[in-house]
C-alpha cells in the first residue's frame, strides 16, 4: 500500500471513530423488535414447537399434493387465529384442546396414518388457529400488532416447512428403521399429551 | 439498605422444567438401567425393536395418567427394580419370548415408570417442559440400549452385551433389597 493511501486510510478511520453514532445492536429501535418477539415468542416454550414437530412429521407421512396444502394454509390459519385474539380477546379456549390435538397429531403419527385431505388439513387449520390465538393473547397495548402476527406466521411457516423436508429427506434413505423412529417420536408426543390432559383434569376437579 | 442476593437463574419456568424433566430418568438409576434393558432386549430380533419404542411410551403414558391423578398404584419402587432384574435377566440369559409376551412384558414395567414420573410432574415448574423432557431422556435411554446392542452381532460383543444385562439386574436386586428395606 502507498503512503499517501495509507494516510488517507487512518485518517478516514479517525474521522468516522471520532464522530460516533448509536449502535444497535438489537433491532428493538428500528421498530422491528415485535416482529422477532412474534417470531420467538412461540418458540420460547413447549406448547408450540411440540405440536407444529409432530404436525410436521405427519405432512411428511401424507401424499405430497395433501402435504403442500398445509404450508400454505397453516400460516395464514395463524394470522387467522392472532386477528381473533384481537376482535375477541376475551375468549375461553379450553387448554384441553390444545392437548387434545397434540394426541391426535401425535397417535395419527404413531399409526403412520394416511388421513383424509379434509382430515388432515382440518387438523393442521385447527393446530394454527388455537395457537395463533395463544400467541396473539402474549400481544399488549404496546405491541405492534402488525408485526408480531406476521413474525408469529413467518416462523410457523418455516417450522413446519423445515421440519416436514427434513423428516421427508429422513425417510428417503429407504430404510424401514427410519420411518419406525419418526413414528416412535409421534408415540412420544402422544405420550405427553396424554399425560398432561390427566394434569389438566386434576387441576380442573380439584382432589 | 439490606440486600438481598441476586440469582439469574431462579430454577422455575420452562428450562428448568425441561432439565429437571430430562433429569428424571438419568439420575434415577433404577429407571436408567431399565430403559436401557429396554433397548438391549429389542435386539432380540428385529420385530421387538420396531415395536417396543412405539409401544412402550403410549403404556408408559398410562401409567403417566395414574401418577397425575394423584391414584396410590402400590409396590411402584418395588415393581421398578424388578423390571431391572427381569430386564437384566433376558438379556443376559438371551431369553426370546414371543413378541406378545415380550410387549406385555414391557407394558406392565412401562406403568410403573410412566406412574414414578407422573407423580413428579404436578410439582414441576413447567408441566408440559418436564413431560418433554422425561420423553427426551427416555428416548435417548432406548437408542442407547439399541446401540449397544448392535455389538451382538459379533461374538465378543454378544458377550460383553450378555454381562451387561448381568449387571443390569445385579443393579435391579440392589433396589429391590434398598425398596424392601433390607439395605440402605
Amino acid at each position: 500500500m502507498k503512503k499517501e493511501t495509507l494516510i488517507r486510510a487512518i485518517a478516514a478511520a479517525l474521522a468516522l471513530v471520532s464522530v460516533p453514532a448509536s449502535a444497535d445492536a438489537h433491532l428493538i429501535n428500528t421498530t422491528l423488535g415485535d416482529f422477532y418477539g412474534g417470531v420467538l415468542y412461540p418458540l420460547s416454550g413447549p406448547d408450540d414447537v411440540v405440536p407444529w414437530f409432530a404436525l410436521a412429521i405427519l405432512a411428511s407421512i401424507q401424499d405430497p399434493r395433501n402435504a403442500r396444502w398445509l404450508l400454505f394454509v397453516f400460516p395464514v390459519a395463524l394470522v387467522g387465529g392472532a386477528l381473533l385474539s384481537v376482535v375477541t380477546p376475551a375468549l375461553f379456549i379450553s387448554p384441553a384442546w390444545n392437548l387434545a390435538v397434540i394426541v391426535v397429531t401425535g397417535l395419527a403419527v404413531a399409526a403412520a396414518a394416511k388421513l383424509p385431505f379434509p382430515v388432515f388439513l382440518g387438523l393442521g387449520t385447527l393446530i394454527a388457529l388455537l395457537h395463533g390465538y395463544h400467541n396473539g393473547q402474549a400481544m399488549t397495548q404496546d405491541t405492534d400488532r402488525l408485526l408480531f402476527i406476521c413474525g408469529v406466521a413467518a416462523v410457523g411457516y418455516v417450522f413446519v416447512t423445515l421440519f416436514t423436508a427434513l423428516a421427508i429427506s429422513f425417510r428417503q434413505g429407504g430404510r424401514e428403521w427410519r420411518l419406525i423412529a419418526l413414528r416412535a417420536s409421534g408415540s412420544w408426543v402422544a405420550a405427553v399429551g396424554v399425560i398432561m390432559i390427566g394434569l389438566q383434569l386434576r387441576t380442573a376437579v380439584p382432589m | 439498605m439490606p440486600l438481598a442476593p441476586a440469582f439469574a437463574h431462579t430454577g422455575t419456568g420452562t428450562s428448568a422444567g425441561l432439565l429437571s424433566g430430562f433429569m428424571h430418568p438419568i439420575t434415577g438409576v433404577d429407571h436408567l438401567v431399565a430403559m436401557v434393558a429396554v433397548g438391549l432386549w429389542g435386539q432380540l430380533g428385529n420385530p421387538a425393536i420396531w415395536i417396543l419404542p412405539i409401544a412402550f411410551p403410549l403404556v408408559m403414558a398410562i401409567g403417566g395418567l395414574f401418577g397425575v391423578s394423584g391414584f396410590d398404584l402400590p409396590f411402584t419402587e418395588i415393581m421398578i427394580a424388578i423390571s431391572g432384574i427381569a430386564l437384566g435377566l433376558a438379556v443376559a440369559m438371551n431369553i426370546r419370548p414371543p413378541l406378545w409376551a415380550a410387549a406385555l412384558l414391557v407394558g406392565v414395567f412401562a406403568v410403573f415408570h410412566g406412574y414414578a414420573h407422573g407423580r413428579e410432574l404436578p410439582e414441576a415448574a413447567d408441566p408440559l417442559a418436564f413431560g418433554v423432557g422425561f420423553v427426551i431422556a427416555t428416548v435417548l435411554l432406548h437408542l442407547c440400549g439399541i446401540l449397544i446392542g448392535v455389538l451382538t452381532r459379533w461374538p465378543v460383543g454378544a458377550q460383553l452385551v450378555r454381562a451387561s444385562g448381568a449387571a443390569i439386574g445385579a443393579i435391579g436386586g440392589y433396589f429391590l433389597l434398598s425398596a424392601m428395606g433390607l439395605v440402605t
